[in-house]
């Protein structure tokens, strides 16, 4: 068995990996990710899967529906980290079946995949803690960098973390980005990690924060016709029956963690895709439990005043 | 939050646990129940739309869950749920606070049309709970009939005893039941979560707004029930209302550090940030005619 069949196996375990062992396996993660597209092609049959959310013991839920990899082909929406206690293992697992099996899974960014938002969010903290440093903090916002901003799926299907933009009509406008960098507060980058849909607009829309774009029906019917795609699939929105269509079938949004921050109660879903693109919604529950390792915390009462 | 509940120490101070898996004791008259549920489905959320005449919603509302405090005598019934919650919201409607980044994405050029959508993302609300009194207690959620007797809050000059709060008696029973959250587009924060505590000499409520929108400001709207056990036919309810608000540039100004990371538990920064309103009220029953 390699170092790296074996780390798998201890990633899978919930067990993090050595410091200098997460800087290894970044490094070559680097050569494989630096060669991929800003749309990085991929082949049916594919299972997509969206936010993740250090939620480890409901991604091996995930695996369990869904199959393990490389036997099945994936494709992950990002958001990865933060929010869960596990996000250290949840990435360096898919980041090591990544260098493991190059063609059988693809990660994509998403918005919580950047060095300000993890600060913010537990990622930050959950490898200080882990790690008593911030280094292998810093190996993977710098891997975060080099990963993808879209898929596409067969030519047909679109896959993206948030959503469209203003300044991209087409995909080759998206192939010309400089992705290497953290993902800024403005421009089509940031849009493709951060908008939404909403029924509320038809076209673009202001998020009442002053920065980020919604879209509506009509912006998503005129990008799927431009770029001859069938739909777009996305995550970054908290669903509860794990995923939504809108638009009359032209985007879906696809939730992958089930009981997000362990007190929601929604479920999750993924979404495989067969050889010939027919889809079936797998939906899944939180781990039970007795399957996470550690029994639930009880604090002891709070005398809070 | 959960706690084991010591049944010996329930019984030895006179209460008894809720039965057939309902969380919370019925202690001196009084019926303490909290109910933890999921979040919205997608139709129950179609069905909020309709009653409450708006598409915008935070991302996790708990519209099952709350927290009832019901005196069984006088049929006083208290209790805290999201719905009535975003009435507040709505009623209030508050103009929306422009993130940080705001200021760079007006110089970037628009799309030719645009929506700019302009409600109160934050989903502050100047909710404190809902009372009425309840004669029937089958019949939780009947409308108040004409001629029976209300509740209102007046302004009074006790306060609430936070000495003898701050002793460490035993605790009967605590939870914790979040009504709403929202992640503001990982822009901050908004809570809206309901604390409870029960112990021999009575209960204690920590109801509580709070908001972080990184980099701009911070809003803390507290609301502290406290009912000492007594005899009387009528509880004696005490609510303290404390508002605080404070922007980062206040508080960069005052000298205190603007890490957001410093800023996730308003428990131990909201010293920092101004009082805004505050007052102590007593519940009352008035007779309609």
């Amino acid at each position: 068995m390699s170092d790296l069949d074996k780390q798998i196996e201890q990633l899978k375990r919930c067990e993090p990996l050595k410091e200098s062992e997460v800087k290894a396996l970044c490094l070559k993660a680097i050569e494989i990710l630096v060669e991929e597209s800003n749309v990085q092609r991929v082949d049916a049959p594919v299972t997509i899967c969206g936010d993740i959310h250090g939620q480890f013991y409901d991604m091996k839920e995930l695996f369990k529906v869904g199959g393990d990899c490389p036997k099945t082909n994936y494709l992950f929406l990002g958001d990865f980290v933060d929010r869960g206690f596990y996000s250290v293992e949840t990435f360096l697992l898919l980041l090591a079946l990544k260098v493991r099996y190059p063609d059988r899974i693809t990660l994509i960014r998403g918005n919580h995949e950047s060095r300000q938002i993890t600060q913010v969010y537990g990622f930050y903290d959950e490898c200080l803690r882990k790690y008593g440093s911030v280094n292998v903090w810093r190996y993977c916002t710098d891997i975060f960098d080099y990963l993808s901003l879209s898929a596409l799926i067969e030519n047909k299907i679109f896959g993206v973390h948030g959503g469209l933009s203003p300044s991209i009509t087409t995909l080759d406008q998206i192939r010309t980005i400089d992705r290497k960098q953290e993902v800024p507060h403005d421009g089509a980058m940031c849009d493709l990690l951060w908008s939404d849909p909403e029924d509320a607009v038809d076209g673009w829309g202001m998020s009442p924060r002053g920065a980020g774009y919604l879209f509506g029906g009509s912006v998503v019917t005129s990008f799927n016709h431009t770029n001859n795609i069938d739909y777009i699939c996305r995550a970054h929105q908290l669903v509860m029956e794990g995923y939504k269509w809108m638009f009359n079938h032209q985007i879906v949004t696809v939730w992958s963690a089930p009981n997000y921050c362990y007190r929601c109660g929604n479920v999750a879903a993924i979404l495989e895709l067969d050889e010939n693109l027919n889809k079936e919604f797998r939906v899944f529950q939180a781990a039970p439990q007795d399957a996470r390792g550690t029994p639930a915390k009880k604090p002891a009462p709070d005398y809070f005043l | 939050m959960e706690v084991e509940i010591d049944e010996e120490e329930i019984k030895s101070a006179g209460g008894e646990s809720l039965t057939d898996g309902r969380r919370g004791l019925r202690i001196h008259g009084w019926e303490i129940e909290t109910s933890k549920r999921s979040i919205l489905t997608s139709p129950e959320l179609q069905l909020w739309e309709e009653k409450l005449e708006t598409t915008h919603f935070p991302e996790m509302i708990f519209g099952n869950s709350s927290l009832i405090l019901k005196h069984l005598a006088s049929g006083t019934m208290i209790h805290f749920n999201a719905f009535d919650a975003l009435i507040g919201w709505k009623q209030e409607a508050l103009p929306p606070v422009e993130v940080p980044a705001a200021a760079k994405w007006k110089s970037r050029s628009q799309p030719f049309q645009q929506v700019i959508l302009d409600y109160d993302y934050t989903f502050t609300t100047p909710y404190c709970g809902s009372e009425r009194v309840d004669r029937n207690s089958e019949k939780v959620g009947g409308d108040i009939s004409d001629g029976s007797p209300s509740l209102c809050w007046e302004d009074c000059e006790e306060k609430i005893d936070m000495v003898s709060l701050a002793s460490k008696e035993p605790i009967l029973f605590y939870d914790e039941v979040v009504l709403y959250e929202d992640e503001l587009g990982d822009n901050g924060e908004s809570l809206l979560t309901a604390k409870v505590r029960v112990m021999p000499s009575g209960w204690f409520v920590l109801f509580r707004f709070w908001l972080r929108v990184d980099g701009v400001l911070m809003r803390l709207r507290d609301t502290r029930l406290h009912c000492v056990f007594g005899e009387d036919s009528f509880p004696v309810i005490l609510r303290e209302n404390c508002w605080r608000e404070g922007t980062f540039s206040g508080l960069a100004a005052k000298g205190y550090p603007v890490d957001v990371a410093l800023y996730k538990d308003p428990s131990i920064i909201s010293m920092r940030l101004p009082i805004i309103k505050h007052k102590t009220q007593k519940l009352k029953l008035s007779t309609n005619l």
